[in-house]
This record gives structure tokens, sequence and C-alpha cells, in this order.
């Protein structure tokens, strides 16, 4: 190697015998995690084990969108805090994260789909969310790339405008909290596979690793899209998720046409223009669970007929890459955050589904709270696992819960 | 991603003609005596196996059938004789 900068991070350190923590997945979820645990909890012998490279999974593969106008009254001051804390940790971490607070258009296509939209702008208004409905003339105000013709599949009939959500640059955040837990202490170990958690009267005593055994009373199951899997195989818990591909794309550099992030649940699009100049773009989830992050001409050809239709100037633009990532979907479409009561000392953060991402630092701050008490925080309790027993599942898609791995 | 299935009546066919239906999990509990927690196991709880796994599927733009079949979840492959490989 010709390169003379150190890593951010510093040299992988020595994987040692015993961690007072140990922190499954070296993912943005993880990362948090393990930052605010050294930071605010004085728990700085943390190990965070990553199978391959920090970032490699959901953290760097998603379309870096963040917002806080979701559905419900749970999840919404989560998500809040989240965007409230991109600029802080901007200073903390005292690394750019290129936060654009752009501001999200979600388009609505019917009557049906704006009375929703109503009641998300109530709840967000209620938290103090700025959040606005608007009509299809505002909409074309803000993007005039936007098509309000009527002659389209979905004709828009306005948005629900959320100006404080935006972009912030994936990567560097994945970056700058590795920096920040290794400045803390945390030893960050890549390319190390966990392949076994060790429980002895109902505590968790160690984690094995093909690095060999660390002792450890704690576990956070932060494995972003392999939770699920890991926590039957290893612990023989069985979590409501279902784990599915979804695919994403960029386009060639243009200049700036498009200063929103501009989605449609209607069309399965979503696209913001990133600082490059490319259209950055996903889709829906592909169908079945699996895996693989292989990727289809049948996205590539669905994101271009919306595109085409939502912002016919994109029309002829050439897709340059394409990629897919691992979305671990819950039924309810919220996260599963719990711990401490099924195995003493075991913590999972998973089900995020597409949610990951913007709901990282907020997450990493309150699980982190939970790991170092043992009790869990008001803000997570919603986020149980017994809520799937008792039939609360959490509203969070408008529509009525049905048992499909893609809702 | 690309996915054939092989439905029992239309014989091989491309996956997005199928809708998925979950993991086998074997019958559907008895209501006599159900608890919430055999209930929740039965509806919400999956393995995610990383592997080999048997699963229900319906020919949703097809015949209309619904089949199982193992799938290896980690490279997308329908397979045949579970048993050798697993």
């Amino acid at each position: 190697m010709l390169r003379k900068s150190k890593r951010l991070w510093g040299d992988q350190a020595a994987l040692k015998s015993s961690y007072d923590a140990v922190i499954i997945g070296g993912g943005l979820h993880g990362l948090a995690a393990a930052y605010f645990l050294a930071r605010d909890h004085g728990i700085k012998n943390v190990a965070v084990i990553e199978k391959r490279f920090l970032g490699f999974g959901g953290s760097g593969r998603n379309t870096a969108i963040v917002r806080a106008n979701q559905r419900t009254q749970q999840n919404v001051p989560l998500y809040k805090e989240a965007l409230e804390l991109w600029p802080i940790l901007t200073k903390e971490l005292d690394y750019n994260l290129m936060f654009f607070n752009c501001g999200n258009l979600n388009l609505m296509h019917s009557e049906a789909a704006m009375n929703t939209a109503r009641m998300n702008v109530a709840t967000a208004q209620f938290h103090g969310v700025e959040s606005h409905l608007i009509d299809a003339k505002q909409c074309k105000e803000l993007v005039p790339a936007l098509n309000i013709s009527k002659d389209i599949t979905y004709p828009i009939f306005g948005a629900m405008y959320h100006p404080p959500g935006g972009i912030l640059r994936h990567d560097a955040i994945v970056w700058g909290l590795a920096k920040g837990a290794a400045k803390h202490g945390v030893h960050l170990h890549q390319q190390t596979e966990v392949t076994g958690i060790g429980v002895e009267n109902g505590k968790i005593v160690s984690v094995e690793t093909d690095k060999g055994r660390i002792k450890t009373p704690r576990v956070l199951n932060a494995a972003g899209g392999y939770s699920a899997a890991l926590s039957y195989q290893m612990l023989g818990i069985k979590l409501p998720i279902s784990v599915l591909t979804i695919q994403a794309m960029v386009t060639q550099p243009l200049k700036p046409i498009l200063d929103h992030v501009v989605s449609s649940g209607t069309y399965h699009a979503y696209a913001n223009q990133t600082l490059k100049g490319e259209i950055a773009t996903g889709a829906h989830m592909d169908a079945w669970p699996n895996y693989t992050t292989q990727t289809t001409a049948y996205y590539i050809k669905h994101q271009a007929e919306a595109l085409s239709e939502m912002l016919p100037c994109l029309r002829g633009v050439k897709f340059m890459r394409h990629w897919g990532g691992l979305a671990d979907m819950t039924p309810d479409m919220a996260p599963i955050m719990d711990g401490n009561n099924l195995i003493e000392g075991y913590y999972m953060d998973c089900g995020w589904g597409y949610f990951g991402f913007k709901s990282c630092a907020a997450t990493g701050k309150y699980m982190a709270q939970f790991i170092s008490s043992g009790n869990c925080p008001e803000m997570l309790k919603p986020f149980n696992l017994s809520r799937f027993e008792q039939n609360r599942l959490m509203g969070e898609t408008a529509a009525l819960v049905n048992y499909t791995p893609d809702n | 991603m690309a996915l054939t299935l092989t439905c029992p009546v239309c014989g091989k066919r491309n996956g997005y003609e199928f809708r998925y239906g979950g993991e086998e999990k074997g019958p559907r509990p008895d209501e006599a005596d159900l608890t919430p927690q055999a209930w929740c196991e039965y509806v919400h709880m999956n393995k995610c196996v990383a592997g080999i796994q048997k699963e229900w599927w319906c020919h949703k733009d097809g015949c209309g059938v619904w089949f199982t079949t193992h799938r290896n979840t980690t490279c997308n492959l329908e397979v045949d004789t579970p048993e050798a490989q697993s």
C-alpha cells in the first residue's frame, strides 16, 4: 500500500478475550450504539464485530434519505430526534456528514391518499415536526420538473411536504461514527464473523467468533438484514421478520434539476439528486425473501417507467449503477427494539426494514441507555417484541396489515 | 432478482408470476386451547433461513394453484432434492 494516510478509526486492535459489551454488526446502528455507550455511559470496553467491512450492508446501500414524517405517534419522535442530531453530530464527530435538508415531497395520487396525508401531517404537527399538505399546483412550484398533468398512469393530486427532511451522505455517517467510537476506545473488528452466542442459566456469557471466544455479559444484535437469521440460529429466538432485497440505482450526472426528495408510494419510486448531480432512485422491494443482493432488469424498467412519468425531463437519461441491499421487514413496518428479558444481557435492534438509515443516530443513543442500565427507555418501549403476541401492531402502513412479506 | 419456479401445473415459469406465501410452518394450529403465543408463532414468526427452506407459493398470474417448494435463499435457486444438499 502506497497510501500514507491512516484509517479514520486507527489500526484494528487485537481481539481481546473479554469485553463489557459486544455489538454484532458494524453498520450504522451498531456503530451508533457503540459511540453513545462509550461517550455517554462510560462503557468504553466495547467491541463491534463486523463480518465484512464497516458499512457493507444497508448502511452503504440506502438512498441516503432522512425524514421524520412517519405515521404513528410512537415513531415520529424518534425520527425527529434523529433529524435534529445530524447537525450536532457533524460538529461532535468533526466530520462533514453532508446533511442537506432540502425537504421531502411525498406525492399523493388519489383523494384517499390525500386523506391519509392529512392525518400524517396532523401527527407531525402534533409532535412539532414541520409538515404541510400541498396541492398539485404547489408541488409544481416547488419542483418545476414534476409532471402534474392528468394523462399519466397515476396523476398527482398533491403532496405531503416535509421541509426539515433531506439527504445525508451515508458513507460519511458510517465513517464519522466509526471515528467517534474508536476515539472513545471502542474496538472495531472487521472481517470477524460471529459464529455463536454463549448463554448459561439464562444469561449471556460469551460470543464465539472465527477469531476466538469473547467473554461478555452484554450482546447487541444489530446485524440488520442478517439479524433474524442470527437470532434464530444462535439463540433459537424467532422474529416476525422477512428479509427482502430492495434495489436502487443512479443515473448519469445531470445539471441541478431536483432540489427536493420526491417520493411516491403509488409509483413505488423515490428520487433525489445527489451533490454529484446523479439522480439516485430506489424501488419497491422484491417480493420474496432472500439473502442475495442481486439486481434485475425488471426494476430498471420499473424505475424508468415511474420516473419518466413523474419527471418527464428524465426520459432518455441513462442509469449508471444499480445495486441491491437487504431490508428486514416486520408485519407493521416498525422496528423491534427489546432486550434483557428473554435472555439476560441480550439486546436486539432489528426489523428496521428500510427505515434503519434515517433512525440510526437517535436509536443508537437510546439503545446505549438501554444496554448500560438494563432498563428500556420510555422512547423504545412501544417497539417491544411482545406487541405481536398481544396483536398490538403499529399502524405504520395506512392500509390494513396483510400477511405478505413485503408490507 | 431473477427467479424461476416450477409450478406443479404449468411447469417452469418466471418468478414474478408468483406470490410468495411464507415459510412452511406445518398445519394451522387447532383453535381449541390456542394461546396468543402459539398463534403469533404460526402467523408472524419466521426462521429466515440463510440456506434451503421449504416455502409456499401461489401461481397468481397463472393457474392459481398453491404449492410448496424448496429454495436456497442465499442464491435464489429452486432445489429439487433438499435432503441431499442441506
